[in-house]
């Protein structure tokens, strides 16, 4: 049975991905809001997820504050999509 | 949250549960919808009355300040309102793509009646009337539609039938003489835009 791909094989960089798999884009803290987690944790998965190539992050202002945006690419779409296929045989679905 | 390993049984919770927060309904505030409104039913009362008081056809020139406003305050508020929000999605983008049709509706038929003016002397501005009374509500109804919201489409079905009123008139060559027709514009603008945003704007309050 093929394995589950490792990068998103965890809590925080899966809810990540799904969140973008289903809207354009996202910031920061809408991201951070939905998945409940905190501000380093979030930022250091966000960075895994960019540096596999998997989301686009870009990194702007709002006013004097920062606003990142993250969203997802074709490359991300393609290893979700994977992703759930793996998990749809492991589970029997 | 946190980055731990998962279970495959954990794994599809986490994936079905964040659809399900993309998923909650957002309530968009109607605060474009209510600048448009003002704008469009404070500009016409004060060229109604203009045009009652001094039966100078120039004051129609006014017009045009609704889309030099109107068309500069929108973009402005609309990132404002996206930034405020976080989160852009598929919806959004198709309302905002049916929203700037409409715009480039207005300046190509702006442009048509100023060449017949310029070119052939004709006055064709009536067709605006129209224009605005069937394109405007055809899109806010699509858009309550999109966002499940039935003041749009109720409002936007008013503005229709006053659309459809206004092209039999010019189908007919009635006259639409400022007297009658713009209480019949503002009253279609009021249901169109006015009511309907006040009904958004306490909707997302309630939502807070």
């Amino acid at each position: 049975m093929k394995e589950l791909n490792p990068l998103l094989h965890s809590q925080l960089r899966l809810a990540i991905m799904s969140i973008l798999m289903n809207v354009e884009e996202a910031d920061f803290v809408y991201l951070k809001e939905k998945t409940e987690s905190t501000a380093g944790n979030l930022s250091v998965q966000i960075d895994k997820l960019s540096s596999a190539g998997y989301i686009n992050v870009e990194k702007g202002m709002t006013g004097n504050r920062p606003r990142t945006v993250c969203s997802i690419n074709q490359e991300g779409i393609k290893a979700f999509e994977e992703y759930v296929d793996v998990l749809k045989s492991y589970l029997n679905l | 949250m946190e980055d731990k390993k998962l279970t495959e049984k954990e794994s599809l919770e986490v994936i079905t549960s964040m659809i399900a927060q993309t998923k909650q309904r957002y309530i968009a505030n109607g605060n474009i919808l209510l600048m448009w409104g003002y704008l469009i039913v404070g500009m016409t009362a004060l060229i109604w009355t203009l045009l009652v008081l001094t039966h100078n056809p120039s004051w129609n020139w006014l017009w045009f300040l609704i889309w030099i406003i109107g068309g500069t305050a929108t973009p402005i508020m609309a990132k404002k309102e996206q930034r405020k929000r976080g989160v852009k999605n598929y919806s959004d983008t198709l309302s905002s793509r049916i929203w700037s049709t409409v715009g480039f509706s207005a300046i190509a038929a702006t442009a048509i009646c100023l060449a017949m003016l310029l070119v052939k002397g004709i006055d064709a501005w009536s067709s605006m009337f129209a224009l605005a009374l069937i394109i405007v509500p055809f899109v806010e109804i699509a858009q309550g539609i999109i966002i499940k919201e039935r003041s749009l489409v109720a409002g936007g079905s008013i503005g229709l039938l006053a659309g459809l009123f206004t092209m039999a008139c010019i189908a007919g060559h009635v006259a639409l003489y400022a007297t009658w027709f713009m209480p019949i514009f503002i009253v279609a603008f009021i249901a169109m835009m006015i009511v309907p945003g006040h009904i958004l704007n306490s909707k997302a309050r309630k939502a807070k």
